[in-house]
């Protein structure tokens, strides 16, 4: 335990010193803040149409100037956005140690590498989730100021586990991207990785496999295309969590066994 | 005795390429073992598989009597290490990094931080980021973190590199008060043969993969040692001469080889009586085989 302490501290003193952490709260900010953008815009269509292209779009995109218009987007923003900024962020929590050539001192030491592995992930998964916090929060203080009409408690309930939600489904899915940086000693196979989830997860939800491919689960869980119950069945979240699971098992099998030359 | 490093028939393989090939290193305690050989030898991937970074294809490794296990666990507690190029986090500071390696080494008392800010002289660097400092100095924040918690072991792969003359100076003989006064045991690679040279009390030398030769403290000592050389027209009459003035002496290639400690401190002498036999010298020069020559005789030089 005490090693992984230590390991933890200085997981968390590597992120303090470092501006990555900064451009992921600026990055998840974006969300919130063009959603009251939107609202603002839907709320009064005559002056939308006099704004041009935005606002066309804007109507176009977001529906009606509403809570639930904007609880959706929150909980898109999430599902996709987070999927790219968390993955970028883990990538450089695991694939920075190769492009900084420190991986070689994190192995012959009394902290195992178990630990420093676990650390990597806990900092990870509590990052990510206070974005995702901080998503959310930020979304409901724009749509206060924004004062846009139709919140009942009900909606804020459901759209409280559509955004917490999918949000967590997406952090479940990192241990891959932190499998492919570490065994791809950098940064680069990470991307590579991403890109290739997103683009299988729109392929999977448009020919009818959404439910049973684990990336395009958080998208439909945030009802990109409609309710997810009519979308998602319990093998949905058990596949998810079983993905989860190899990633994490290659990830802490890899630093424990595989050959260490960089 | 118990040996530091131990390993039998060590065998690495990357693919279709033999790293190392049934290496069998045999390091005793309290000994500064260089190991040398060319670039491309095998020297980082021998030290990657001592620390258990790299798992080997045949054969083990003990360290510190500990067998290494196939998930890298080792008494790593007691070994320090520096691994090829020198770094550090970029962004933290010399002290940041240095206090990484106590927390990672559990190490309670912080104080041991700055003692070894103050040895390897990083003090007036201890606030700077590790991104913005020089070669040198990162070599030193390296060799701060292999020597931070006083291991019985130290592992250095190229532990001169970057440093300035005067920083090889002081590095060497940071290593040998710490092998002679502490009884830490050190092994270090190299390329550099004078450094090594200078340091060790035992080499080995290793070539494309396998180990071809281990010099002792007395094969290096002769390696070492200097002799007369002397070329004759008459090398009959000059054997006569020395002999007769009672010198000891080998004959190799025509040319009368002296050992002799009167030979090495009186060449003139020598000249004298060679003369004075009217078998003056064509040649008389005092000649070391150093274990750069020997290294080069061993590895076909730069081939």
């Amino acid at each position: 335990m005490n090693n992984f302490a230590s390991a933890l501290w200085v997981e968390t003193l590597k992120m303090r010193r470092s501006k990555v952490p900064l451009f992921t709260v600026l990055g998840f900010s974006i969300a919130p803040l063009i959603g009251g953008l939107f609202m603002i815009i839907l709320k009064d269509p005559i002056k939308a149409q006099s704004m041009g292209l935005i606002s066309t779009k804007a109507q176009l995109a977001a529906g009606t100037a509403e809570w639930s218009t904007l609880f959706n987007m929150l909980a898109q923003a999430n599902a996709v956005g987070g999927g790219v900024i968390f993955a970028i962020f883990t990538a450089w929590i695991f694939g920075r140690e190769f492009s900084d050539h420190t991986a070689k001192e994190l192995l012959a030491l009394p902290t195992s590498r178990e630990a420093i592995v676990g650390a990597k992930f806990v900092v990870t998964a509590v990052w990510t989730y206070l974005l995702v916090l901080w998503c959310y929060v930020l979304g409901l203080i724009v749509g206060q100021l924004v004062d846009i009409p139709g919140w009942t408690p009900e909606l804020f309930r459901s759209a409280t586990v559509d955004i917490l939600g999918s949000g967590l489904l997406v952090i479940i899915l990192l241990p891959f991207v932190a499998f492919s940086a570490s065994a791809g000693k950098g940064y680069l196979p990470s991307f590579g990785w991403l890109v290739l989830t997103v683009v299988m997860a729109q392929i999977a939800a448009i020919t009818g496999w959404g439910d049973w491919f684990p990336w395009s689960v958080p998208a439909l869980f945030a009802g990109a295309v409609g309710p997810r119950t009519e979308f998602l069945g319990a093998h949905s979240y058990v596949i998810i969590i079983l993905a989860s699971l190899i990633g994490l098992a290659a990830t802490f099998y890899w630093w424990r066994n595989a050959d260490q030359t960089k | 005795m118990i040996n530091a490093i131990e390993t039998n028939q060590l065998t690495k393989r990357f693919g279709d390429v033999l790293a190392v090939d049934a290496i069998n290193l045999r390091v005793g305690t309290g000994e500064i073992y260089g190991f040398l050989g060319l670039n491309g030898a095998g020297k980082t991937t021998t030290i990657r598989a001592l620390l258990g970074m790299v798992r080997p294809s045949a054969g083990d490794v003990k360290v510190l009597g500990q067998a290494l296990g196939p998930d890298g666990r080792g008494p790593w507690a007691q070994v320090g290490h520096l691994v090829e190029s020198p770094s550090a986090y970029p962004e933290l500071s010399v002290r940041e990094n240095l206090d990484i390696a106590r927390r990672l080494h559990a190490k309670q008392d912080s104080k041991i931080v700055d003692e070894i800010i103050e040895r390897l002289v990083l003090g007036s660097y201890a606030d700077r980021k590790a991104g913005t400092l020089s070669m040198g100095n990162l070599q030193r924040l390296g060799l701060a973190r292999a020597l931070l918690h006083e291991p019985e072991l130290l592992i250095l792969d190229e532990p001169a590199n970057g440093l300035d003359p005067a920083g090889v100076v002081e590095i060497r003989d940071l290593l040998r008060s710490l092998a002679h006064e502490k009884g830490v045991t050190i092994f270090m690679s190299s390329h550099i043969l004078t450094e090594v040279d200078k340091l060790a009390s035992r080499i080995g030398i290793i070539h494309k993969g396998k180990l071809i030769e281990e010099l002792d403290t007395q094969k290096l000592e002769l390696l070492r040692a200097k002799h007369l050389e002397v070329q004759v027209r008459n090398l009959e009459a000059a054997q006569i001469c020395l002999q007769s003035a009672g010198f000891k002496f080998t004959i190799k290639d025509e040319t009368i080889l002296l050992n002799d400690a009167q030979a090495l401190a009186r060449p003139d002498y020598i000249a004298h009586i060679l003369v004075n036999a009217g078998s003056a010298p064509t040649r008389l020069a005092i000649e070391q085989q150093n274990l750069e020559e020997h290294f080069l005789q061993l590895t076909g030089g730069a081939q």
